[in-house]
């Protein structure tokens, strides 16, 4: 608060106070008061008026300072009628009451809205239960009804294949709904990286297949992470990989250790991503030259990946070179009290 | 696929999961496989069955109309340690960690590849079987030609072939499908339940490679070929 603008505000009462002096003034001249006793009486009240505005002005100002110092400093600044200094001002007291009132109306207004909110994701994740069910019967039905009939075979096996996109879609539902989650849905294990590229490979086998695409896989080692969440993002990268694919694809899986960290990377020799593209494909919504020539691209898939991997602490990094093919690095951070708990040496 | 390998072991299953369609799926799936399998419609007295019935697994699902298969889980395991498998939709780790607590041996999350179900049972049954003769299915026999599955080779007259992984399991799913086609889509899925990811060209070529090493072993017009339909031992 400024000295000028108090000032400003309390323009009216000074010019009040000229005006009592003014009128007093010409009312004791008239009464034939000396010149010397009106002069000694404005000073004293021009000197008693002065103290009562700057020590009016420095309690108003430490006021304030304090209630923008509390502000600054909260979490939830819609809460600041609760947190208020006390004040002896009537109008500052009538003011904090209009702020609690206003304050309780926008939090019932949060509350309603996160109410709504919680039972339409309870409502989405029961139904991504419910539809796995049918799903499943799908699978199982193309499965069972295997005759020995080559034609009806491949029937079968693009049902299954189409069902498989459906599932992966309702997943893509499911996680995006917990990535926005406050609570941890997942458990931190010790896991095989192996056994994570078999789970993801397994489940897009018959994509894979259909699309004349081989993989090899050389992983070792473990991470402390959460298997299926690793599994649905490798899931995603895999499908950028057969979306982008060139003539005989290979997918390759390897493992490299960096420091404390390891290091899962999904090597691709696809079309590839340009240059200027690469810094923005983890983002919401972009699908690049790459998704814009291809088949329908939504821009949800890498940056889903993105938000998940951030949300287990590991880093999702891509290098490609177009036309030659793309390589997504998943970093694995290790604590460091794991890896520094180095064996001893033997002794001699 | 890959189901004919349990050759002869019927084992009973008893299968609880409350969505008819899917239980009656399930149920020809298992029996493909040749398992026995008993799918009851109503859940409460399951755990009695299994002691009646002298089951060798249970297939669980977690929410049943009526109960939870928590609880029978917990039922089933006050009085005898046979192999529960969950089958369910909830894929939450908390979900998880609760079946395991309860005593159950693993646990398959909805929606299910085939495969995986029947390769999960086998694995548990495995491990849990009292008496398993490993002898017989390690060493499968055609027209005097027979593949040592366990050492990864082929016998035939006496004399000794070695085999990749991958020609090992080519032979294996032939030899088990013995007399009929096996379709190369078909194949190629087996050979990637394996843990084998090659695409169509990759397989012919080591068909031929094969063939080759077939000719050398003195066994000649091994593998038959159709077009259209696959291949036939």
């Amino acid at each position: 608060m400024k000295l000028t603008a108090y000032f400003h505000d309390k323009s009216l009462l000074l010019l009040l106070h000229l005006a009592c002096m003014g009128s007093l003034t010409a009312f004791l001249h008239i009464t034939g008061y000396p010149a010397s006793h009106i002069t000694l009486i404005c000073i004293f009240w021009f000197l008693i008026l002065a103290a009562w505005f700057f020590t009016a002005y420095l309690q108003r100002k430490n006021y304030f300072d304090e209630a923008f110092r509390i502000l600054d400093h909260m979490e939830d600044r819609y809460l600041l009628g609760e947190m208020l200094p006390d004040s002896f001002s009537l109008e500052d007291r009538l003011y904090r009451d209009m702020l609690r009132i206003s304050n309780k109306s926008v939090i019932e207004t949060i509350r309603r809205l996160e109410d709504t909110q919680e039972e339409y994701r309870d409502y989405l994740e029961s139904w991504v239960h419910e539809i796995k069910t049918p799903i499943s019967v799908i699978t199982l039905s193309c499965e069972n009804g295997k005759t020995a009939e080559p034609a009806l075979n491949q029937t079968f096996r693009n049902i299954r294949l189409e069902n498989r996109k459906i599932e992966n879609y309702v997943d893509m539902v499911l996680y995006r709904a917990r990535s926005e989650q406050v609570y941890q849905d997942y458990l931190i294990c010790e896991t095989l990286l192996e056994d994570i590229v078999y789970e993801a490979l397994e489940k897009e086998r018959l994509l894979l297949i259909q699309n004349h695409i081989q993989a090899e896989v050389s992983c070792s080692g473990t991470a402390y992470t959460d298997k299926k969440w690793i599994v649905f993002i490798l899931n995603q990268l895999i499908l950028n990989s057969v979306k982008y694919r060139n003539d005989s694809s290979i997918l390759r899986f390897y493992t490299h250790r960096d420091n404390n960290n390891i290091v899962l990377t999904l090597e691709d020799n696809g079309t590839g991503i340009p240059t200027q593209d690469l810094p923005r494909i983890f983002e919401k919504g972009f699908t690049g030259s790459n998704g814009r020539s291809h088949e329908k691209a939504t821009g949800m898939g890498l940056y889903l990946c993105k938000k998940l991997s951030d949300r287990l602490g590991i880093f999702l990094s891509a290098q490609s070179e177009y036309g030659k093919g793309t390589k997504m690095i998943l970093t694995f951070p290790r604590s460091s009290y794991i890896t520094d708990a180095k064996p001893l040496p033997p002794s001699k | 696929m890959c189901c004919k390998e349990e050759e002869i072991m019927a084992y009973k299953i008893l299968l609880a999961e409350d969505d008819e369609p899917l239980r009656n799926e399930l149920k020809i799936l298992l029996e493909n496989a040749l398992y026995q399998v008993a799918a009851p419609d109503t859940f409460h007295r399951i755990p009695q069955a299994v002691l009646s019935e002298k089951t060798d697994l249970v297939l669980l699902d977690i929410n049943l109309r009526d109960c939870s298969g928590f609880d029978i889980c917990t039922e089933i395991r006050k009085n005898t340690d046979v192999p529960v498998i969950f089958l369910t939709a909830r894929t939450d780790t908390a979900d998880e960690l609760a079946g395991m607590l309860r005593g159950a041996d693993d646990y398959i999350t909805k929606p299910f590849d085939p495969a995986i179900v029947l390769a999960r049972i086998s694995a548990v049954l495995k491990r849990t079987a009292k008496n398993i003769d490993t002898e017989d299915a390690s060493r499968v026999s055609r027209k005097d030609v027979t593949l040592d599955i366990a050492a990864c080779r082929l016998l035939f007259k006496g004399q000794t072939t070695d085999l990749t992984k991958t020609e090992m399991k080519i032979l294996h799913l032939l030899f088990l499908h013995a007399d009929t086609f096996v379709a190369r889509e078909d194949l190629i899925e087996y050979l990637w339940e394996n843990r084998i990811f090659l695409d169509d060209n990759t397989l012919s070529v080591h068909i031929t490679r094969l063939r080759e090493k077939l000719k050398e072993a003195g066994i000649y017009d091994f593998i038959e070929t159709k077009r259209g339909m696959g291949y036939r031992i």
